[in-house]
């Protein structure tokens, strides 16, 4: 055998060496299953593919949980992972989902609302597969995920994405992009059908108030904020100044485009009576001037090419040698969510929301997220849910 | 120990690392950054291709990487195998294009259409220059995509202007130059839609600020390189020297299969919610198909297809490895030294120097330039009072040029290989700095003026 054979057959040796390991560990990313502990407040659950029957059998169906109180009331949802990659929206969601106590109305959490979007992954951006959240019993793994639904769930793209129903053209990328595919359709490409069923829980359900949430870069000027359409405004901007007034941090309020269609804050307050509030928190770990993308960089926050750049007042929220801990976001999404339902059923209170046991800000930056979440191995079973 | 003492214990620090000291990051991600360089310089003294020479580079920074954990030495496998597939439709795009038009070539469409087009317009010089270029802008327009148009439209249109008297070195540099302009031009640019969906801009009042400056270069470009006629033969003599086409051959078994093509694009557009997505590639493939259903002589399809991949293979590999090094480099930390430096430089320095930043990194990573350096600069460029919609115009004129250099010079190299270029690539590339320089002047002025240039944007609305 010749020498070139022999360093062609070694090649392809590695290749498939390396390719076997990398599809095993992508593999299981895709197929690696968060165990959720329904709280003392969950009182039935159902599928998004019960709203919109297109999604039953795929990726991106996903669990929806209510909590019901004792007392007729309102009602709200709160929608997390929309954007897997902006990972405080969900464990936000996880600390209402294993924590939260409905007396009055109906809170309804949707907490991996791209489910396709969460097990994949985003090539050319080298991020890590997990993070872990420790606890008391030990640390909870998360997959995390893209901004955008897999591939292996809906393809191919269109050249340009032409949003429905005002024919806007968007980036290609966006008909994959739970953000910009609202308010969907029952028939149209599976992300379209995942806002669709949102959007049929809101109406079938007279859902009163709706939280997206999400997480921004500090070089995105619309970040630590509540984006509200006009409907929406004046609940945001009390909850902005009450947050600030009584808990001590910024969350200015930014108005919802009405130009830019296919966003959640602009298509649920124009296609339903819901009144909708998209929540930013700070995530320097999706900016594009910073070192690599670890795991710790995602849960610290901390950057010293930002910290320059702060110093050079290159970014849009404060930020120090203390970086912008996942406590931190997490618990100012956590307060957000509570002071405009509490504003909410102050202004109505026949359909007010109360809910308790949900930690606010300082509580959550004092003792960590992780330290509101249960040990599902010690949980009812029927109690833990994979998703 | 409770949660909130325990919490960062068990994550890996980055070992030569201390929060605060930049200087210590640099040095760092400055190594990385060494060791990929040293790695591409050693393989291509060692003869290595472009794109093994990249594969090196890459593997390296990711190996230089482990070293710190950025990333894990178990995962860079993963991340190879990864970024490897950032551009996958792309390749499909490029694949199934390619093939179509070997096709329409192979049954003698190319040659019939240039016979009609030089017999039509040969004796009106500036029409048909004009011509040409709309055929060159609209496939890149309608896709966003340069490589499209040059691989749809390239083949006849390189004949058409050679038998104009163009000598084949500025023939080369026409296609290179408009078929990036079509990728700029509206309603598709790809660059702007990606810059629009990192900023949450709207991607709308787009239309004048893109369309004006693509017009206005690119009869500049035309003029400039096609206007001399270097060599003047009769009408006659030409037509004789042309191939034969087959005997059966018509206007409308060429017409048929770019209707097809072009039909479906359009049919996504005019009916956008009755239609399945069926993407580009399929869209080709549609087309390829009516192309062999209404040849006038047998052709193997398979064969030619077969050929066609052999010939782009370099091509793809290229993608595949461009997507590998964006991969590394941003669990390294490489491409956000990059992204800082260059939004950290001084506002009149960052001017100026967009004339080599953006081109550059075009030519490095391709769309991903726009969300590495494109983002950033934006966000920073609205905060400081500059017009979002013009500047991101104005940008997206400069990294179609990038489109000619390497290592991955994706329009430039088909634009060879199409045109046949026989010269080295620098020779090619030599042919186009004039209406280069324009076009980065034009860019760079409308980024600086992009307040005073917002009518564009209200009259496009």
């Amino acid at each position: 055998m010749s020498r070139e054979w022999m360093i062609k057959i070694v090649l392809i040796v590695l290749l498939a060496a390396g390719t076997t390991l990398a599809g095993i560990q992508l593999f299981r990313q895709r197929h690696f299953d968060v165990p959720m502990v329904a709280g003392p407040g969950v009182t039935r659950t159902a599928k998004l593919s019960d709203y919109s029957p297109g999604l039953k059998g795929t990726m991106a169906d996903t669990t929806v949980f209510f909590l019901e109180g004792n007392e007729e009331g309102g009602k709200a949802l709160i929608m997390a992972n929309t954007h897997s990659n902006e990972p405080a929206s969900l464990l936000a969601a996880l600390i209402f989902l294993e924590n939260a106590v409905v007396e009055k109305g109906t809170l309804i959490i949707i907490p991996q609302f791209n489910n396709s979007g969460g097990r994949n992954t985003r090539p050319g951006d080298g991020y890590p597969l997990y993070f872990e959240i420790p606890t008391d019993w030990g640390s909870k793994k998360f997959r995390l995920g893209n901004r955008d639904a897999s591939p292996l769930d809906q393809w191919p793209d269109p050249d340009v994405y032409i949003h429905y129903p005002d024919k806007q053209l968007l980036s290609f990328i966006d008909v994959r992009n739970t953000n910009r595919t609202w308010p969907g359709r029952a028939d149209g490409p599976l992300m379209e059908q995942v806002t669709f069923g949102a959007m049929e829980i809101m109406r079938q359900e007279n859902v009163d108030i709706a939280f997206d949430i999400h997480g921004a870069e500090t070089m995105f000027p619309v970040t630590n904020c509540i984006v509200a359409p006009e409907k929406s405004a004046r609940m945001a901007t009390m909850a902005s100044l009450t947050v600030k007034a009584r808990e001590g941090f910024d969350n200015h309020v930014e108005p919802s485009p009405s130009g830019f269609r296919g966003l959640s804050h602009r298509e649920i307050g124009d296609y339903s009576d819901t009144l909708p509030f998209l929540l930013e928190a700070p995530i320097p770990f999706l900016d594009q001037p910073t070192g690599p993308k670890t795991e710790k960089f995602l849960l610290d926050g901390k950057d010293p090419f930002l910290l320059k750049l702060a110093k050079a007042k290159m970014l849009f929220v404060p930020y120090d040698e203390s970086g912008w801990p996942m406590d931190k976001r997490v618990g100012q999404h956590c307060s957000v969510v509570l002071e405009i339902m509490r504003q909410y059923s102050r202004k109505k209170p026949e359909r007010a929301i109360e809910v308790s046991h949900v930690p606010r800000y300082a509580q959550v930056v004092q003792n960590g997220t992780g330290s509101y979440y249960h040990d599902p191995s010690k949980a009812d079973p029927d109690k833990v849910f994979l998703n | 120990m409770n949660v909130s003492e325990k919490r960062f214990l068990d994550y890996p620090e980055i070992q030569y690392v201390k929060w605060g000291q930049v200087e210590n990051m640099y040095a760092q991600i400055g190594i990385i950054a060494f060791v990929m360089v040293i790695a591409y310089t050693v393989a291509k003294w060692k003869k290595l291709s472009v794109e093994t020479s990249m594969f090196a580079a890459a593997l390296a920074g990711g190996i230089a990487g482990a070293f710190v954990k950025t990333p894990p030495i178990g995962q860079l496998a993963r991340h190879m195998v990864e970024g490897a597939f950032t551009y996958l439709d792309v390749m499909l795009v490029f694949s199934t294009a390619t093939i179509f038009m070997a096709v329409i070539s192979e049954f003698g469409g190319v040659d019939y259409v240039v016979r009609g087009t030089i017999k039509t317009f040969y004796n009106k010089r500036i029409l048909a220059l004009l011509i040409l270029m709309f055929i060159i802008l609209i496939p890149g327009a309608l896709t966003g995509a340069g490589s499209v148009s040059v691989l749809v439209v390239g083949a006849p249109t390189v004949m058409a202007l050679r038998y104009l008297g163009i000598p084949e070195k500025k023939v080369a540099a026409i296609l290179f130059i408009v078929a990036g302009l079509s990728a700029a031009a509206p309603p598709v640019n790809i660059w702007a839609m990606m810059l629009c969906a990192g900023t949450a801009i709207p991607y709308v009042g787009f239309e004048l600020p893109l369309a004006v400056p693509v017009l206005l270069l690119g009869t500049f470009t035309m003029l400039f390189l096609g206007w001399k006629r270097e060599e003047k033969k009769e009408l006659a003599d030409i037509l004789n020297q042309m191939p034969e086409v087959p005997k059966k051959m018509s206007w409308w078994r060429i017409a048929l299969p770019f209707f097809v093509f072009f039909g479906l694009v359009a049919a996504v557009r005019i009916w956008p919610f009755s239609l399945p997505i069926i993407g580009l590639p399929l869209q080709f493939m549609v087309a390829t198909l009516a192309a062999f259903l209404v040849s006038p002589k047998k052709v193997n399809l398979l064969v030619i297809s077969r050929d066609t991949i052999k010939r782009l293979l370099p091509l793809l590999t290229t993608i595949v490895v461009v997507g590998m090094l964006q991969q590394v480099m941003t669990a390294t930390g490489v491409r956000g030294l990059i992204s800082f430096a260059v939004i950290s430089t001084p506002l009149v320095l960052l001017f100026i120097s967009l004339a080599i930043i953006i081109p550059f990194s075009e030519g490095v990573l391709t769309y991903g330039a726009a969300a590495i350096i494109g983002i950033p600069l934006i966000w920073f460029l609205d905060s400081i009072g500059f017009h979002a919609t013009v500047a991101i115009a104005g940008l997206t004129l400069l990294w179609p040029l990038g489109d000619g250099l390497p290592p991955t010079a994706l329009i430039g190299r088909l634009s060879v290989m199409v045109s046949e270029h026989k010269g080295s690539y620098w020779s090619f590339l030599k042919n186009t700095w004039v209406p280069w320089i324009v076009i980065t002047i034009t860019g760079i002025l409308m980024v600086v003026f992009s307040s005073k240039l917002e009518f564009l944007v209200r009259w496009s609305m």
